[in-house]
Parts: C-alpha cells; sequence; structure tokens
C-alpha cells in the first residue's frame, strides 16, 4: 500500500521512528532492511552528550525513557548517513535545538549529508523542556520558517499531545511552509514510585511511549486532520497493522513505530508491514490515499450526535460467569442476578453502554 | 626518502604521489594501493608545511580566547578543539590577556604561521583588524560579542535576556534590592547584562542605585572585593547578580569571612555555570551559557567556510543559542531545584 507524504513516495506508509534504535547507520538499514517506507534517525543536535543509566522503565505496557538524543556528533552523521543510504530507502534526519538559526543549521548539514527530510523533534517532554516550545504556536513558527527558508527539502514538524490546542500549533506550521506535521511525541511522565525506597522508577522524567498512549495520538491525529490542511504522520502506541490503519483512517497519511521496535526489535516492522499489505490486497486498496480519513467522516462534534433511545439487551439470560462485572458497573441498577439468572430492569436503562465493554462474554448490545 | 623517490619506486609520476596524498578519488585503485605500499614501507611522511605552500593548506587554526584562567573560555575551547581534531586539524591555543595589542600580535603570529583559519573569543579586535585578516583569504569566526564587527559569522547568546531572567528570579523570590557586579571583560557581553539587570529593575519600578552596580576585574579575587565594598554599605543589598561564576565565587567567599549566611541573609546569582558553580557551598544559581556548544558550532562555522565552494554562502551566519537559568541553591530555594528557559 503506497503513500504519498509530502512529496515522498513511500512503497508503504509504516516508518521507523527516531529513537536509538536508529541511533546509527548500520541500525537505520535494519529498518529498511526490514521493509520499512522510511526511516528517521535518532534526534541530532549540536553538542552530542554520553546517555545516562538507566534510561529506560517497562511496566509491561508502555515505556517510560529518558534518553537524550544521538551519541554521535553531527561530523560523524556525514558518515552515518552515507551507510544508511548506501543502498535504496528513504531517510529522515530528525534535528532538535533550542533556538530557530541551531535548528536551521543543523537541517542543513543533514540535508547536505542526503537527508530526504527533515523532522523537527522539538516538542520533547525530558530533560530539555522542549514541551513548553510545542505547545508555544508562535515559537513553532519561527522555527519551522527558519528551517524552511534554509533548506530545500521537506520539512515535518513533531508535535505535543500536551499542548493547549495543538491544531493551532499544526497550522502555525502549515503557514511557516512545514511540509507535514507528526504527532505525537512522548508524553512526559514519572512511570511509578517505590513506596518503600520512594525512589520514582527513573531519577527524572521522561517521556512515555507504547500502547497507553495510542488513545491520545488517535485524537490528536484527528483534531489536525479536521481543522489544517496539512501531511500528518501519527504516532504513538502502533503494535499491529490495525493500529496503524486507525491512525490512517482518522487522517494520516504515513505512521511511525518506535517502542514496538524498541521492545520486539525490527522483525515487528516486517510483521506490519506484510500483514498490512495482506489487508490491503484484500481490500482491493493500493494507495493510502483510498482510505485516509474514512473514520473522521464519523467524528461529529458533541452537538451533532443524534440521540435514539437505546438501552441495553441480552442475548440470553443465563450467564454462568461468576464475575459480576455488569452487575458490579451497573451505577442505574439495571441489572441483577439470581444464580445463573439475568434480570434486566429495562426501564432504568439509560444507554450508557459500559456493560457491552465490561462483559467477557459480549452478552449486552444496545438497541431500541 | 622523499616524494620524488616514492614515485621512482612506484614507477608513477611525483604529481601522482602527490594525489594519492591530497586528493586519493582521483586515482585508480591499483594505483593507490601500490603507492601507499610503498610509502608504508620507506616511512615517509608529508612534509606538512611544503604541503601548506602547495595547497594552501596547513591543517591548522588559531583560537584567540581573552583569559586561559577563566574556565568558562577553556569549555568553548574543548568545543572548537573537538571539532578541528575530527577534521584533523591542530589548533594554536593562544591566550589573549584581554588585551587588545597583544591580540593583535598573535593574530600576525597566526597570518605568519599560515593557519587556515581563526576563531576568536569576545574578541576586542576591531573591525579593521578582521577585515586585514580576512583580505589575505583567512576566515574569521566570532563566538561572543566582539566590540563591533558584523559581517561574518558569528556565535552567540542573548545576554541581555539571559540577565534579565536571573534578575526576574531574585525579583519573583521577593528581592527588590539587587545589586551587580560585573567584570571589566567581556565588554560588550557585560553591557549586555547590565541592560537587562536595569531594564527588569525599571519594570517593576524598583530605583536604580548607582552605588549597586559594581564593575571590578573579571576573577574571584575581584567577586569579593566587590562584595567586600556592599557588605560595608548601610543598605546593604539582599541578593547580587554577577556577570560570571568567577565573580560570584569571590562573594561566596567574602560573604563566608564576614559571617553572612548565603542564600539567608544574602543571595546571589552567577552567570556562566562552570562545572564548579555545581561543587560551590552553597551549589550556585547561575544562567548556564552553552559554553562547550559555542565553541563546537564556531568551528562547524569556520570549517564551512574553509571547505566551501564558492556558490556557497556560508559568509555572515549568526547563530543564536539558547542560555538557561539553573536554580540550585543559592538564592532562597533551599529545597528546589530546576531549570527556567
Amino acid at each position: 500500500m503506497k503513500t504519498d507524504f509530502m512529496g515522498l513516495k513511500l512503497k508503504n506508509p509504516i516508518i521507523v521512528a527516531a529513537g536509538p534504535w536508529n541511533r546509527d547507520g548500520r541500525s537505520i538499514r535494519k529498518g529498511i532492511t526490514a521493509g520499512a517506507g522510511a526511516v528517521i534517525t535518532e534526534s541530532i543536535v549540536s553538542d552530542a552528550l554520553f546517555d545516562v543509566r538507566p534510561r529506560v522503565a517497562y511496566n509491561g505496557s508502555g515505556v517510560q525513557n529518558i534518553r537524550l538524543y544521538s551519541d554521535i556528533q553531527v561530523e560523524g552523521w556525514q558518515r552515518e548517513m552515507d551507510i544508511a543510504k548506501s543502498k535504496e530507502g528513504v531517510v529522515i534526519a530528525s534535528v532538535s535545538a533550542h533556538t530557530p538559526s541551531e535548528l536551521a543549521y543543523l537541517a542543513m548539514k543533514m540535508e547536505k549529508f542526503g537527508a530526504d527530510a527533515i523532522e523537527l523533534c522539538i516538542s520533547s517532554p525530558m530533560g530539555e523542556s522542549l514541551e513548553v516550545v510545542a505547545s508555544d504556536a508562535d515559537r513553532v513558527y519561527a522555527m519551522t520558517k527558519e528551517v524552511v527558508e534554509n533548506i530545500k527539502i521537506p520539512v515535518m514538524v513533531k508535535l505535543s499531545q500536551n499542548a493547549t490546542n495543538i491544531s493551532r500549533v499544526a497550522k502555525a506550521v502549515k503557514n511557516a511552509g512545514g511540509a507535514g506535521v507528526s504527532a505525537i511525541n512522548t508524553v512526559r511522565c514519572i512511570l511509578g514510585v517505590d513506596i518503600e525506597t520512594a525512589e520514582p522508577s527513573l531519577p527524572t522524567y521522561g517521556g512515555y511511549s507504547g500502547l497507553p498512549i495510542k488513545p491520545l495520538g488517535l485524537a490528536s491525529v484527528a483534531s489536525i486532520a479536521q481543522a489544517v490542511d496539512i501531511p500528518i504522520c501519527g504516532i504513538g502506541g502502533i503494535s499491529n497493522y490495525k493500529n496503524a490503519l486507525e491512525y490512517i483512517m482518522l487522517g494520516a497519511s504515513a505512521v511511525q513505530m518506535g517502542t514496538a521496535v524498541m521492545i520486539n526489535g525490527f522483525d515487528k516492522i516486517t510483521e506490519v508491514v506484510e500483514d498490512l499489505e495482506e489487508w490491503a490486497q484484500r481490500k482491493g486498496i493500493k494507495e493510502v490515499k483510498a482510505i485516509r480519513g474514512k473514520a473522521l467522516e464519523h467524528l461529529k462534534s458533541f452537538e451533532e450526535i443524534k440521540i435514539e433511545p437505546i438501552v441495553s439487551r441480552i442475548s440470553s439470560d443465563i450467564c454462568t460467569l461468576n464475575c459480576d462485572a455488569c452487575v458490579k458497573g451497573c451505577i442505574y441498577e439495571v441489572i441483577k442476578k439470581e444464580g445463573t439468572k439475568l434480570i434486566m430492569d429495562v426501564d432504568k436503562c439509560t444507554g450508557c453502554g459500559l456493560c457491552t465493554f465490561s462483559c467477557p462474554d459480549k452478552k449486552f448490545h444496545l438497541d431500541w | 626518502m622523499n616524494i620524488k623517490e616514492i614515485a621512482k619506486i612506484a614507477g608513477v609520476s611525483v604529481a601522482t604521489v602527490s594525489r594519492v596524498l591530497n586528493h586519493p578519488d582521483s586515482v585508480a585503485p591499483e594505483t593507490k594501493e601500490r603507492i601507499l605500499n610503498v610509502i608504508k614501507e620507506s616511512d615517509y611522511t608529508p612534509n606538512w608545511f611544503a604541503r601548506g605552500l602547495n595547497f594552501n593548506r596547513t591543517n591548522t587554526i588559531g583560537l584567540l580566547i581573552p583569559n586561559i584562567l577563566n574556565p568558562s573560555y577553556m569549555e568553548i575551547a574543548k568545543g572548537v578543539e573537538d571539532v578541528a581534531h575530527q577534521k584533523d586539524y591542530t589548533t594554536f591555543l593562544c591566550n589573549a590577556e584581554n588585551a587588545v595589542e597583544k591580540e593583535r600580535r598573535y593574530v600576525e603570529s597566526l597570518m605568519r604561521r599560515k593557519v587556515d583559519g581563526i576563531v576568536l573569543v569576545s574578541s576586542l579586535l576591531e573591525s579593521e583588524d578582521v577585515d586585514a585578516v580576512m583580505k589575505q583569504g583567512v576566515p574569521v569566526v566570532l563566538i561572543g560579542e566582539n566590540r563591533n564587527i558584523s559581517g561574518i559569522p558569528i556565535v552567540r547568546i542573548d545576554c541581555h535576556g539571559a540577565a534579565a531572567k536571573a534578575v526576574r528570579h531574585l525579583i519573583d523570590i521577593g528581592y527588590r534590592d539587587i545589586a551587580i557586579i560585573y567584570g571589566t571583560t567581556p565588554e560588550r557581553e557585560n553591557m549586555r547584562k547590565i541592560e537587562g539587570y536595569k531594564q527588569v529593575l525599571t519594570e517593576e519600578g524598583i530605583p536604580l542605585r548607582n552605588d549597586y552596580v559594581m564593575e571590578v576585574a573579571n576573577t574571584v579575587e575581584g567577586g569579593y572585593i566587590a562584595a567586600r565594598r556592599l557588605i560595608g554599605m548601610v543598605k546593604r543589598p539582599r541578593a547580587i547578580f554577577t556577570s560570571s561564576d568567577l565573580l560570584a565565587f569571590g562573594v561566596i567567599d567574602a560573604m563566608r569571612d564576614y559571617s553572612i549566611r548565603v542564600p539567608e541573609e544574602v543571595a546571589i546569582v552567577g552567570f556562566d555555570n562552570i562545572r564548579m558553580s555545581n561543587l560551590i557551598e552553597p551549589k550556585l544559581t547561575t544562567i548556564e551559557k552553552p559554553m562547550h556548544k559555542m565553541g563546537l558550532v564556531g568551528a562547524r562555522l569556520l570549517f564551512d567556510i574553509m571547505d566551501s565552494k564558492e556558490e556557497e554562502d556560508t559568509s555572515s551566519r549568526e547563530i543564536l543559542l539558547q542560555s538557561k537559568l539553573k536554580i540550585r541553591k543559592s538564592c532562597g530555594h533551599r529545597d528546589r531545584i530546576g531549570e527556567i528557559f
């Protein structure tokens, strides 16, 4: 399933996100070989520093990381880009800085080293506090504009979910001449606290990524797609082809995968690319644009929702499970259970819908 | 053994050996390998000075810093050297001692040594001095603000804005009697810091007091003697902003000698964030100047010009880097540590 993203013709919409799994030319090649449509370098900065240890914490569903950017200096990236681009493959350079002139300088360097596009990482929630920039549309405008004026390749800006109004920031990117936006960056977090030692999981704030942030990413992508006409790259918790399609159907032209690669390796990229292709062939879809934004048609504003008099119904009133999830979760006291028999006081039901999700047997549905 | 003998043994012309040494990509791989083997076996090393004559390159750059005893300049110097070393260049480090005549002599000396480029850090040189260098085809890059030179690449921070941030922090904590101690050097940058200090006080309706603005040598001793003057005043300031961390160290030293507690009785904010500012007691709240990064970027701009082809415009790029307020324990926030951008 091909896609045209910011003028880049990608063989598929799966992009390996910026991160330490793309820390040099050799690792970038792994992503390309695994079949990704494009690969984004780890974020490159003016003054590369050594990594902190440890820098990753994982609770089984989400990951906190406090890794700060590439430890290879700009000079070294000339060599790494030569390796990364030694065969076929689209390589996007992620650059990060605090001022427009510094950011533009790095982007110019990476353009010279052969990058096909630039991603501006100006929304990282870690120690550098770039998140502050990411919610300030004027500063994002100034940074994007300075970069766009200094290079010829397309510029995409990585946005933060933690902005007062993400669409406004995306609009600033468009007005500044940015070719696209990617959303969302990791979310500022503390994964947890050990209550015996009173120590947080990691010694400083980090970025939260993985499956738990997918709903946040989906909402951000949809919000941008509804308000601004700009190509979007969806990011956040994608670990299978269905997740990728969710982002696409809410308006993304391409998507990025990072945490799934970190946890499962580059095979995950191959798996998602192949599953997506198989799905597309089955549906007879050749290009992303055929389905892009399809779900937006069903996304209404609150006021537009037409209220039907639906209530909870059961397919059968016999239940042998002893979970009682439906009974406990029904604050309207509609559902009662005597032995294995479900008793519904339908007149009291307000049609909230919770029981249709909480029943492990999927016994409930809404109807009128 | 010299280049002629190498050429003879390898059975090629002198020009081909020269090409292997200077433009290896232009020589056929087999020929290149044969010549390199001869060079390896014969212990031949190219004459670098002659190489400079032939190709107008000596693979050296000059770096002028105002004061070698000030750690902030060593951080910058390391940044410049980090890039130069990667490019296989040697850096001549010149200590200008805050004296323009000494600086001029160093520049002349560097020109005689045919350096390929010069980096000036907070230089006192005038426009004419720099023009004379550039007319001879040697590019110059500035790190930090200079007297009054425009039109050449520069890396700097916003000293005015950074100072304003520091003073505003003191006002936010609740101080109103705030003094500034600044060094005679770096001249222009310190003028900007004073502007920032005055602007914030004026905005807050705090009357400016001339006796709260003190100029001394930019050293630990300078900070000490200025602090002693302030301690002796009838209305002693409750907070002191210094234009460098070295000055702040001197202030803390004086406060200790006079048994005045920091920050309980006098709060102190420095500037630069040199490494020792995190070791001194109390740990110093200061403006972090990205010194190492300034060195890296300055050197990069220089190499951009030295490596550029004529069509590229690298002449007057200005890179403004961000400084930030590092909140530690010298001004009232004993329990809180943080950063303000």
